[in-house]
C-alpha cells in the first residue's frame, strides 16, 4: 500500500489561535480514513487545506501525488469534495446539478449513471431543493464523484440524518471504497467511525493525539486497565428505534 | 469557452425557472412606465380656469367668448367662493373674477379702469404663468381694438418644427436606463451574496473551475435577461404609447448593453464586499437612489440642485440616460453620443477594477 495523502508538520493559525499545530500523518490508498475530534479541534481546517481551499502557514502536504501548496488546482482535479454546510445553485434539478459540477471540471459525464450509483435515478428530474436531507447528501456525493476522484473527502456526511439515512449512507461509502476510491471523512459520531473506518486519527486542540485502527485503540485502552463503570447493555435505544421503524430508508 | 457556455446554459435555465423573480423583474419596470406614461407629468396640458362673471353684460360676455376660444384654457363658470375652495385643493389652476360694471371702453379721465382679479394656484406656477400671460394678451388685444392703436411691437409666433416631444417619449429611455441599472446591481448582488452565504460558492470553489469562466457565465446570464427586459419594455412603449425611436433600435441596444455591463461590474463589486444579504439592499439603495432622482429618469437631470449638477452630470446613469435619450428622441447615432459612451467605458473600467479588488473567491 502506498500513501495517497501525506501530511508533514502542517500548521495553520488564525490570528492568536493556533488551529493546527504541526500535525503529520498519511492516508493509505484504498482505505477509509477518519479524522475525529471535538468541535474546534482543527478537523475542518485540516481537511480544507488538503482540499486546496485554504492556505496553510507551514509544513507540507501532498494529495494523490500533487503538492497541495504549489498546485491546488491539480489537487482539486483529482479529488472529490463534500463540504460541511454547503448548498447547490438555485432552481436546478438533481440531474442538472450533477451536470453543473461536471461543467466545473470541464467534463461530460453520464449524469444518470452517477445518480443511479447514489440511488437517486428516479429523482433526476426533481428540483434539488425539494430533496430530503439524506437524498441531498447522496446528491452531494454524486457531484463529488463526477471526476472519478482518487480521494473522496466527506466532512461530517451524516450530521442531521435519521438513523435509516445514516445507515444507507454508510453502505454507499462502503460501495465507493469497494470501487477503489480512498475515503477521507470527518465525523462526530464515534459509532460511525468504528464501523466505517480502517484507521482513525483523533485530533484535539490542533494536535493528533492518537492514530490507529479503531479496534487497536479500544484494545489499547482496555490494556491500560480501563473498564466501563456500567456493563454494556445488550441493546441500546437506537436498536429499539430501528427494530420498530425498520431499516428501510424514509426519503420518499 | 465551452465551460463558460455550459455553466451559462445551466445558470440561465435556473434563472428562467424562478418565475416570481422573472415576473417582478418585468412587472415593476412595466408598472413604472405605464403609471408615469399615463400620468403625463411633463405634458404641460391645459390650464384649468374658473370664471366668475359678476357683471354679466355685453363686455364681459365678449371677454369670456374670446377666452373660450383659446385652446390652452379649460374654462368653467363658478362663483368665487366655490372656485377658491377648488383652487386651494389644486383642482383648479386659476380663477378670473370679472367685476360688476365691467366695460370695454376707452378710458375717460376721472373714471376708474375696470379691474379683473386673477387668482393663481401657487402649487402650479407654470400653468398660472401661462394663464396670466394669455389673459394679459387678450386684454391688450381688446385694448388695441378699442383704442384703435396698432401694437407698437408685433410678436411673430413660431413653433419648432420636427418631432413633437411628449413626456412619454422623454420617459421611455429613462425607464430603460433605470431598469438596466436595477437589474444589473440587484440581481447580481442578491444572487451572489445568497450563494456566498449558503455555501454555494465555497462548494464551486472546491472544483477546479476557472473563475473567469464562472464570472463570464454569470455576466452572460444577466445580459440575456437584460436584453429580454429591454425588448419587452420597448415593445410596450411602441404599442401602448406609440413612442418613436428616432435613432433606431440597433444603437439603442448597443448603448443598453454597455450600460448593463457597467452596472454588472458594480453589482459584482457590491457582491464581493457584502457578507450578508441584509447589507445588499442598504448599499444598493445608496448607489441607485441618488441616480434614480438626479440622472434624469422621470424629469430633466437639470432638476438637480445647481451646486451638485457637475457631479450628477457624471453619474453613470446620467450618461446612460443621456445617450439613450439622444438616440431615441433626437435620432443621434453612436458617434454622436461618443462622449457618453466614453464616460460609460471609463466607469466600466473603474467598476471592473473595484470588482476584482473586492471579489475574492479565496474568502469563501
Amino acid at each position: 500500500m502506498t500513501p495517497i495523502v501525506q501530511v508533514n508538520d502542517l500548521r495553520k493559525r488564525y490570528g492568536e489561535i493556533e488551529a493546527v499545530r504541526g500535525i503529520s500523518f498519511f492516508v493509505e490508498s484504498g482505505e477509509v480514513f477518519g479524522l475525529l475530534g471535538p468541535n474546534g479541534a482543527g478537523k475542518t481546517t485540516t481537511v480544507e487545506i488538503l482540499e486546496g481551499l485554504r492556505k496553510a502557514d507551514g509544513g507540507a502536504a501532498t494529495v494523490a501525488g500533487v503538492d497541495v501548496f504549489r498546485d491546488p488546482a491539480g489537487v482539486k482535479r483529482r479529488i472529490g469534495v463534500q463540504l460541511q454546510a454547503s448548498a447547490f445553485p438555485d432552481n436546478l434539478t438533481a440531474r442538472e446539478t450533477v451536470r453543473f459540477f461536471a461543467a466545473c471540471y470541464d467534463l461530460v459525464v453520464d449524469e444518470l449513471a452517477l445518480l443511479r450509483q447514489v440511488e437517486l435515478e428516479e429523482r433526476a428530474r426533481q428540483p434539488q431543493a425539494k430533496l430530503s436531507g439524506g437524498q441531498r447528501q447522496r446528491l452531494s456525493i454524486a457531484t463529488a464523484l463526477v471526476n472519478q476522484p482518487q480521494v473522496l473527502f466527506l466532512d461530517e456526511p451524516t450530521t442531521g440524518l435519521d438513523p435509516q439515512a445514516r445507515r444507507n449512507l454508510w453502505e454507499l461509502i462502503r460501495s465507493i471504497q469497494a470501487r477503489g476510491t480512498t475515503v477521507f471523512l470527518t465525523t462526530h459520531y464515534l459509532d460511525e467511525a468504528e464501523i466505517l473506518c480502517d484507521r482513525v486519527a483523533i485530533m484535539d486542540e490542533g494536535n493528533i493525539v492518537a492514530l490507529d485502527p479503531p479496534r487497536k485503540l479500544i484494545d489499547d485502552l482496555l490494556g491500560r486497565g480501563f473498564t466501563k463503570p456500567v456493563l454494556q447493555q445488550k441493546a441500546n435505544l437506537e436498536d429499539v428505534f430501528l427494530d420498530l421503524t425498520g431499516h428501510e430508508i424514509r426519503d420518499a | 469557452m465551452r465551460q463558460t457556455f455550459r455553466l451559462f446554459a445551466l445558470l440561465l435555465r435556473g434563472y428562467l425557472r424562478d418565475r416570481t423573480a422573472l415576473f417582478f423583474s418585468l412587472i415593476v419596470p412595466l408598472m413604472l412606465m405605464v403609471i408615469f406614461g399615463y400620468l403625463n407629468l411633463g405634458d404641460f396640458g391645459r390650464v384649468s380656469v374658473a370664471i366668475d362673471d359678476q357683471s354679466k353684460n355685453q363686455s364681459s360676455a365678449q371677454l369670456v367668448q374670446i377666452l373660450k376660444g383659446i385652446e390652452t384654457l379649460q374654462l368653467t363658470d363658478l362663483p368665487t367662493d366655490q372656485a377658491l375652495t377648488k383652487l386651494r385643493r389644486t383642482e383648479l389652476d386659476m380663477l378670473i373674477v370679472i367685476p360688476q360694471e365691467f366695460a370695454i371702453a376707452p378710458a375717460r379721465p376721472g373714471q376708474n379702469v375696470p379691474q379683473i382679479v386673477v387668482y393663481g394656484d401657487d402649487a402650479r406656477p407654470q400653468q398660472v404663468a401661462v394663464g396670466r400671460q394669455i389673459v394679459a394678451q387678450v386684454i391688450d388685444r381688446l385694448s388695441f381694438a378699442i383704442t384703435q392703436t396698432a401694437p407698437v411691437i408685433g410678436v411673430k409666433e413660431e413653433t419648432v418644427q420636427g418631432v413633437r416631444l411628449r413626456y412619454v417619449d422623454f420617459l421611455v429611455p429613462g425607464i430603460l436606463g433605470v431598469n438596466i441599472m436595477q437589474l444589473a446591481i440587484f440581481s447580481v448582488a442578491f444572487a451572489l451574496v445568497a450563494d456566498k452565504q449558503r455555501g454555494v460558492l465555497r462548494r464551486i470553489m472546491a472544483t477546479p473551475v476557472r473563475v473567469p469562466n464562472l464570472l463570464a457565465a454569470h455576466v452572460l446570464t444577466r445580459l440575456i435577461i437584460a436584453t429580454g427586459q429591454v425588448a419587452v419594455l420597448l415593445l410596450v412603449a411602441l404599442v401602448l404609447f406609440s413612442v418613436t425611436i428616432v435613432g433606431g433600435l440597433a444603437p439603442l441596444f448597443v448603448v443598453a448593453l454597455l450600460g448593463s455591463i457597467l452596472f454588472l461590474t458594480i453589482g459584482f463589486a457590491l457582491a464581493g464586499w457584502a457578507t450578508t444579504e441584509n447589507q445588499v439592499p442598504a448599499i444598493a439603495q445608496l448607489i441607485t437612489l441618488p441616480q434614480f432622482f438626479f440622472s434624469g429618469v422621470f424629469f430633466s437631470k437639470n432638476a438637480a440642485p445647481a451646486l451638485i449638477r457637475p457631479v450628477t452630470n457624471l453619474l453613470p446613469l446620467t450618461l446612460l440616460n443621456d445617450a439613450l435619450r439622444e438616440i431615441s428622441v433626437q435620432g443621434a447615432t453612436l458617434w454622436d453620443v461618443r462622449t457618453q459612451i466614453l464616460g460609460l467605458l471609463i466607469w466600466t473600467v473603474a467598476g471592473f477594477i473595484l470588482a476584482v479588488r473586492l471579489f475574492r473567491f479565496e474568502k469563501f
